[in-house]
């Protein structure tokens, strides 16, 4: 089984590698942080023996990634499963980022996700079953002030992985979209985390399992896949209610866990 | 001038231990997380202990690419000006975390931290450890008893609980101080590991979540202050002759799980080797300093 991770040097990148690792997956991990590429890649290696090639890659160049799919054909590789997982979210509110932030949350999350899913789906093995993880949100679910963007971006996976689902069907391409709430990658999730308070807590999936039960989902039936029953209830509730008033509860709660992790960047407004 | 290398030494058992040692006129290299809390470690210690040859580098222990960069500066200080000796290092950095987390190798971060990056320091700092027939001290826990090494996975990719796994890398501690002196004894290099007993210290509340941080903050007001268990580091580098047992509470050897043998300390050696990618130099008694 070759799998082609993107994003593969950050948290839940590197959390997936690891499960296809145990799994005894080869893989061609890509990210923009080469030095990071590299420590996974001696850290899979050792842990469990298996092939890791690496390439570093801004998938937001069409540049840069034609040289990496150039490398890919040079060698010759066909996949079997491909994990989207390179992703971005800036902080503050739509007036307060830069406008550059803002756009690259689209050009990573949407327009660089598409071209990678395009290039490995048509380099895909002939004749055999092809697994395809986007890796939504649980912000796919609603609209959310404060991070309308990223929201909005995650909702486009979420699209795009159903649609796709069923568009692949017959080509044998089974689609899930993973739509985590709280993941604990970095120091400043942790603290954004501990800064919502038991919300933040409760809504928080274990890394390691969520990685587990992707893979698992995503070799089984597909579909969408909201870790935590409590994160499924919500969504099942939220789903019910105008959006407008999911909107508003979010907005009360985003601006208060904001306020309280970091006032500074409340206040402070950069003209676009 | 003897010297020592204490790292997590900026805060808790760490500086106390640092602050023992400077009394004893050893010269010392700190190793810290971030440079702003070294500096001010740096102040605590020359305060209390004017004059004293200490200073610090810091880096992140759980990345091993920085521990091999703190070490290549550490060996550059010991070469330079102390005759390429180093007689004692002191493997204390420590962390809890609530969740699974891992480095940039990949690596569980408590297992990573606790564990690895002191087998890893050691490793660059043997040479130099052997020289000055040095001693080589953990901080462990009381904690690491009833608990077994999870050899099919180590890092608790599945069924993670912060205090299991805290466990698994104190019982860790002490089956490389164990690995260690069944390799290294005859040349003249000895392990111990400290139980440091419960001390007043803020290991719960660094990157933890908030259950953990919680308990830690009424737990921890129980706990004694990081100067009793520093005497034992003191105790453990100085006294002559070495004191021949392996786990030391208050100056005094302790009991220790049952688990620690020379097949699972072998075992471990060999698992870490791997993991870091590097290689335990063959003993060559009658080639170190003072046996």
């Amino acid at each position: 089984m070759n799998v082609f991770i993107s994003g593969a040097s950050g948290g839940l990148g590197r959390a997936l590698a690891n499960e296809c690792g145990k799994r005894g997956f080869n893989l061609f991990l890509t990210d923009i942080n080469e030095g990071g590429l590299k420590s996974i890649q001696r850290g899979l290696e050792r842990q469990f023996g298996i092939t890791v090639t690496t390439a570093a890659c801004d998938l937001t160049s069409d540049e840069s990634v034609d040289a990496l799919l150039e490398k890919i054909d040079g060698y010759g590789i066909r996949f079997d499963m491909l994990l989207n997982v390179a992703g971005v979210d800036y902080e503050g509110g739509f007036l307060e980022r830069q406008r550059r932030d803002i756009i690259r949350i689209i050009s990573l999350n949407n327009e660089a996700t598409m071209r990678v899913t395009h290039a490995i789906l048509s380099r895909r093995r002939e004749g055999h079953p092809f697994y395809l993880l986007f890796t939504s949100s649980l912000a796919s679910m609603y609209p959310m002030p404060l991070k309308a963007t990223y929201a909005a971006s995650k909702r486009f996976l979420l699209d795009m992985a159903v649609a796709l689902g069923q568009e692949l069907k017959q080509s044998r391409v089974r689609v899930l979209a993973l739509c985590p709430g709280g993941l604990v990658t970095t120091k400043e999730a942790m603290s954004g985390i501990e800064a919502q308070g038991f919300w933040g807590d409760a809504t928080t999936n274990p890394l390691e399992k969520v990685a587990a039960r992707t893979l698992h989902r995503l070799q089984g039936r597909g579909g969408i896949y909201i870790p935590g029953a409590l994160n499924r209830t919500l969504t099942f509730f939220g789903n019910l209610l105008p959006r407008r008033w999911v909107a508003a509860a979010i907005y009360q709660r985003w601006s208060k866990a904001q306020q309280q992790w970091n006032p500074s960047k409340i206040k402070t407004r950069t003209p676009a | 001038m003897k010297t020592a290398v204490i790292t997590g030494a900026s805060s808790g058992i760490g500086l106390a231990a640092l602050v023992e040692l400077a009394q004893k006129q050893y010269a010392i290299v700190g190793v810290g997380h971030d440079a702003n809390r070294s500096e001010q470690a740096l102040k605590q210690v020359l305060a209390a202990v004017p004059g004293a040859h200490v200073r610090f580098v810091n880096g992140d222990l759980m990345q091993q690419r920085e521990v091999t960069r703190v070490a290549g500066e550490i060996g550059a200080i010991l070469e330079s000006e102390y005759n390429g000796k180093l007689d004692a290092l002191v493997n204390n950095a420590g962390c809890v975390r609530s969740w699974y987390t891992t480095t940039e190798e990949g690596y569980e971060q408590q297992f990573a931290l606790n564990h690895l990056a002191g087998f890893l320091l050691t490793y660059h700092l043997l040479p130099q450890l052997k020289r000055a027939g040095g001693r080589v001290v953990f901080t462990g826990s009381e904690s690491h008893k009833h608990m077994r090494v999870r050899w099919n996975d180590v890092m608790f990719f599945s069924g993670y609980h912060p205090l299991t796994v805290y466990k698994q890398s104190k019982l860790c501690n002490i089956l490389f101080a164990k690995g260690l002196n069944d390799r290294y004894l005859a040349d003249g290099v000895r392990a111990y590991v400290v139980d440091p007993g419960l001390v007043c210290t803020d290991i719960g509340n660094k990157n933890t979540g908030s259950l953990v941080n919680f308990v830690w903050k009424y737990r921890k007001k129980h706990g004694v202050s990081p100067q009793v268990p520093a005497k034992t580091y003191g105790y453990l580098v100085e006294t002559e002759p070495a004191p021949e047992e392996l786990y030391y509470y208050r100056c005094k050897p302790n009991r220790y799980s049952r688990e620690v043998t020379s097949e699972n300390a072998g075992r471990l050696f060999e698992l870490s080797e791997r993991l870091c990618g590097i290689q335990y130099p063959a003993s060559e008694p009658g080639k170190g300093g003072k046996t």
